[in-house]
């Protein structure tokens, strides 16, 4: 706050008086708002997450329940016990959802910043009010936007440190995953094709246009062409479908 | 002067009126009529011409025109049917004869009564829009005589036949016939074509479709087309004699319908002697034929180029594929060079040197020769037979035109980046084995692929031949140098090969002899301490030596050997029996190498400096080896070659494929990026038609390769997907 000139310095303290927010978000809806406190006060009652966050205090206590007790992150061991929190299996999609909602860098682990950044803009701060949220954060799966989104996010997330692809067994665990949720035909198909013949990791630009696949053909693939500029692998997918007669062939 | 008083000319009629007598235009019409009539009679030497022409002259000036042309008409109609008459009383073959005879009279009185009329026709005639009187003439005798019921059809049947005739082998009176055509072209261009040009082509067009069909039922191909040149050439011919010259381009057209195009199919088709027969037997005259008179009817060329065509492909396809041709490369590749020169040689004798046949020859070749993915190792393997015999006793033009032919080969691969590598791996065979008899004839070899394919092709065969280059100085330094001094020890030559320009593979150094190792080591000292930052690694697997050897009786042969060869039989210096493993222990030669080497020093009569228990054909691991003292031979120097595949095997085969397809990934990849860089932005089919136009000089990229290498590029960032439009990339910089 040192930082700020003098005039700035006394709205970020009657801010605070009013609203009863952190210094943090106080400073940055101040700036979003071109240091207009009115503009600044519309948007702080007008969002619901940063109202909901007030205590960081239990924020903070949530996070080291479930910290590691030697880094200073969340790791394997405290999201099981997160998800025995939650009541959910630690398989589940939902917690997909919820690492993208924390933009976690990887799976199985949170660092402190992501744990609670993510629960902040999601305005929850205890174990209850993040239960149940649940359904809700299931829910956003329908959303096509939100699901693309997540589908792109699951490849980074899921794939290892310093890869540029992603694994064949975890990317057949996290397509079996998402495309349930998708009820894509061929997604075991799919797997069992890359199996028999690819048994190699995944690129992310064919973990991206499988999605656009999925979407744009219809159930006998009647409308794939082959110079349509897919990557090769589902090229060869196709001729696979075809070959095992599963899809009609186009001649 | 008075301006009231005008003075008006006034012409005045003749103060007195010429009487006429009122049967003077009788009597001076009767004068003329006499004469006409005098004149059809050929009396006409009795008549004063100056009276007649005043008579007619009269009659015109005191209005009596109408009367003397209509008196014309009626006289000259009355002669005309006289001479009908007379005409149709010819008998048979005679008819002809009156008629011309009679056209010629009527022609001639026609000439005659023109002059007398002159006046008539210069005045009365234009001022009355009447028919002058030569023409006059001529159409009275059309409507009397050639259109007169019974002499027209007569006239028809009699010309038609007649030509028939001439058709059929007589002889006929061709000059009569002039005439008679030359005065129905003279009654006017309808009456020629009416009255006999259309029932004349309507009944050659008959007379032709049954003889063909006749000729094709009992001719082979040859033979009909000289029949069918023959009447084309006699139809002319007949047109140039006694026809209009408008009338050929019709009647040729007709027999080329009739005999050619109408059978055309049939023709090329011929069993056992349509167009392949020709093109396999070389008739150079019959297909010349061919091609003269096909190309005169629509569709003519393009069936005999479409037959010809596949007949090459096939032919070619069966050449490429046969698996017994596949066994000698050199006479494959000899054979598709005759096929070439055949061909060739057809299309400039026969076809006229045909662009379009060349084209069709060319892409016919391109077609087949691809079919066998071996063919550009063959073709290399070729060019080394004729680069490594020496061209025995070849000139070098001969040399220059063999290197040519191949190059013409060399344009239809495909795969030329395949040709490259093994043209490489042969060119460092004969190089290395000092195996090349023209430096000439193989810097020229390499001109003409630099001018095909551009310096980078050629790059690495030119620092071959820089490499032998510097050898010979490197090594000419070392013995002037104090290293060189080698006392008697062997003699050392050294190649040294820069990495990467040869296609040497890496193979662990066998166990040299020890005086070898000390020659060896010398030079390396010499050449590192000349040069710093080099590093040298023998390539034991490709040298050769020439060593010395006494055998039992005490004769002294020279035997030529590979490096392998000798480090074998050196060790039988020192023992005069080793078994497999202690030779494979002494000399740590690889396996395949070593029995290659050993089967050839001990299995090769004539050859066979080593003697082998047990004997057998092939080299196993327990056998043993004995110096074989008994060995002789008529020759002084013994050459001991290594038992190698010339062609390659199959595992080789697949390993230089899969060199060609790694090398081929950063070509494509450069291509895509080079493309990219100056496009930014586009769609996957225009990347893959750009790619392949780029890298088509060298090879035929697979679109499935493209996509690869592009998803290869999105990976490593190069490219993106276009946010909205995911078939469109973009170039990343």
């Amino acid at each position: 706050m040192h930082k700020l000139g003098r005039g700035n310095r006394d709205k970020v303290q009657q801010f605070i008086a009013i609203s009863g927010t952190s210094e943090k978000v106080a400073v940055q809806l101040l700036k979003a708002c071109d240091w207009q406190l009115e503009r600044a006060f519309d948007a702080f009652f007008s969002q619901p997450q940063i109202r909901a966050v007030t205590d960081s205090r239990r924020l903070e206590e949530l996070y080291n329940r479930y910290k590691d007790p030697y880094v200073d992150m969340i790791t394997v061991d405290g999201i099981s016990l997160l998800c025995e929190d939650l009541q959910v299996d630690p398989q589940d999609i939902v917690m997909l959802v919820i690492s993208w909602h924390m933009k976690a860098a990887i799976m199985c682990e949170f660092s402190r910043q992501e744990f609670i950044g993510g629960l902040q803009s999601l305005g929850i701060d205890s174990i209850e009010k993040f239960r149940e949220k649940l359904p809700a954060l299931r829910a956003e799966l329908k959303d096509e936007q939100k699901f693309h989104e997540i589908y792109n996010f699951a490849f980074s997330w899921a794939k290892e440190k310093g890869q540029k692809s992603l694994q064949l067994d975890t990317a057949i665990g996290m397509w079996q995953l998402l495309f349930a949720e998708k009820h894509w035909p061929f997604v075991d198909y799919w797997c069992q094709f890359l199996q028999a013949k690819h048994n190699k990791a995944i690129s992310r630009d064919t973990w991206s246009q499988l999605l656009e696949f999925v979407k744009t053909m219809d159930p006998q693939l009647s409308n794939y062409e082959e110079d349509s500029a897919w990557p090769y692998l589902i090229d060869e997918f196709v001729e696979y479908l075809t070959e095992n007669g599963i899809v009609p062939s186009r001649k | 002067m008075s301006s009231q008083k005008k003075r008006n000319f006034k012409i005045e009629a003749f103060k007195h009126r010429v009487e006429l007598d009122p049967k003077y235009a009788e009597r001076t019409w009767k004068v003329l009529e006499h004469a006409i009539h005098e004149i059809y009679n050929h009396n006409a030497s009795g008549l004063s011409f100056e009276e007649l022409y005043r008579s007619a002259y009269n009659m015109v000036l005191h209005k009596y025109g109408e009367k003397l042309y209509s008196g014309l008409v009626t006289t000259m109609t009355w002669h005309l049917k006289q001479i009908a008459e007379s005409i149709e009383a010819a008998q048979g073959g005679l008819f002809l004869e009156e008629l011309n005879r009679k056209w010629v009279d009527h022609n001639k009185a026609l000439q005659m009564i023109r002059d007398i009329l002159m006046y008539m026709d210069r005045t009365y005639i234009p001022s009355c829009h009447k028919t002058p009187v030569h023409e006059l003439g001529l159409n009275l005798w059309r409507d009397h005589i050639i259109h007169s019921g019974k002499i027209q059809t007569r006239l028809l049947d009699t010309l038609l036949e007649l030509i028939h005739r001439e058709r059929t082998g007589e002889i006929i009176n061709r000059g009569l016939m002039r005439n008679i055509t030359k005065m129905l072209m003279d009654l006017g261009p309808s009456v020629y074509q009416e009255d006999f040009e259309k029932p004349f082509l309507e009944v050659s067009a008959g007379f032709y479709s049954g003889e063909s069909q006749q000729f094709i039922e009992c001719c082979d191909c040859g033979d009909y087309l000289k029949k069918a040149e023959r009447r084309l050439n006699e139809e002319m011919e007949r047109v140039s004699q006694y026809l209009d010259a408008r009338s050929e381009a019709k009647i040729t057209s007709v027999v080329e319908k009739e005999m050619i195009a109408n059978h055309m199919q049939r023709l090329v088709h011929m069993e056992n002697s349509g167009l392949v027969n020709m093109l396999l037997d070389d008739k150079y005259e019959d297909l010349s034929r061919m091609y003269n008179l096909f190309r005169r009817v629509p569709d003519g060329l393009s069936t005999i180029r479409d037959v010809m065509t596949s007949h090459l492909r096939e032919t070619g396809k069966q050449l490429v594929t046969d698996p017994e041709r596949l066994k000698d490369p050199v006479d494959f590749v000899q054979r598709l060079l005759n096929e070439k020169d055949k061909h060739d040689k057809i299309i400039s004798i026969a076809f006229n040197n045909d662009k379009t046949f060349q084209n069709a020859l060319n892409s016919s070749f391109e077609f087949f020769i691809n079919l066998n993915n071996r063919s550009p190792e063959f073709i290399s393997l070729y060019v080394d037979d004729k680069l490594r015999k020496g061209l025995n006793g070849a000139t070098e033009e001969d040399v220059e035109v063999v290197l040519d032919k191949v190059m013409m080969l060399f344009r239809y691969l495909q795969e030329k980046d395949v040709f490259e590598k093994y043209y490489k791996q042969h060119l460092a065979k004969r190089l290395l084995n000092g195996k090349t008899v023209s430096d000439d004839a193989e810097r020229s070899m390499l001109v003409k692929l630099k001018t095909e394919c551009g310096y980078q092709f050629t790059s690495k065969l030119e620092g071959m031949f820089t490499d032998m280059k510097t050898s010979q100085d490197t090594m000419q330094d070392f013995y002037a140098s104090p290293f060189g001094d080698i006392g008697d020890g062997p003699t050392l030559t050294v190649q040294i090969l820069t990495t990467g320009s040869w296609p040497t593979q890496p193979s662990p150094a066998c166990n040299l002899p020890p005086e070898i190792v000390n020659v060896c080591e010398k030079f390396k000292s010499y050449y590192l301490g000349t040069h710093t930052g080099r590093r040298l690694t023998w390539q034991t697997n490709m040298g050769y030596a020439d060593i010395k050897a006494t055998f039992g009786k005490g004769q002294k042969h020279e035997l030529n050997v590979s490096t392998y060869q000798m480090c074998v039989l050196m060790l039988f210096n020192s023992a005069d029996g080793l078994t497999y493993k202690e030779i494979e222990q002494a000399t740590e030669i690889p396996a395949s190498d070593l029995k290659r080497c050993l089967q050839s020093l001990a299995l090769v009569k004539g050859k066979n400096v080593l003697r082998k228990e047990p004997m057998s054909k092939d080299i196993s691991e327990d056998d043993t080896f004995y110096f074989n003292d008994k060995f002789s031979s008529k020759f002084v120097k013994v050459k001991i070659g290594t038992v190698v595949a010339q062609k390659e095997s199959e595992p080789e085969k697949q390993e230089t494929r899969q060199r060609v397809e790694e090398d081929r990934k950063p070509q494509i990849e450069a291509a895509i990026v080079r493309i990219m860089k100056s496009r930014r932005v586009l769609d996957h089919n225009s990347i893959v038609t750009e790619v392949t136009k780029q890298l088509q000089s060298r090879f035929l990229p697979n679109p499935v390769v493209i996509k690869k290498r592009i998803e290869s590029l999105i990976e490593r960032e190069f490219l993106e997907r276009d946010k909205a439009d995911r078939k469109l990339y973009r170039y990343l910089a």
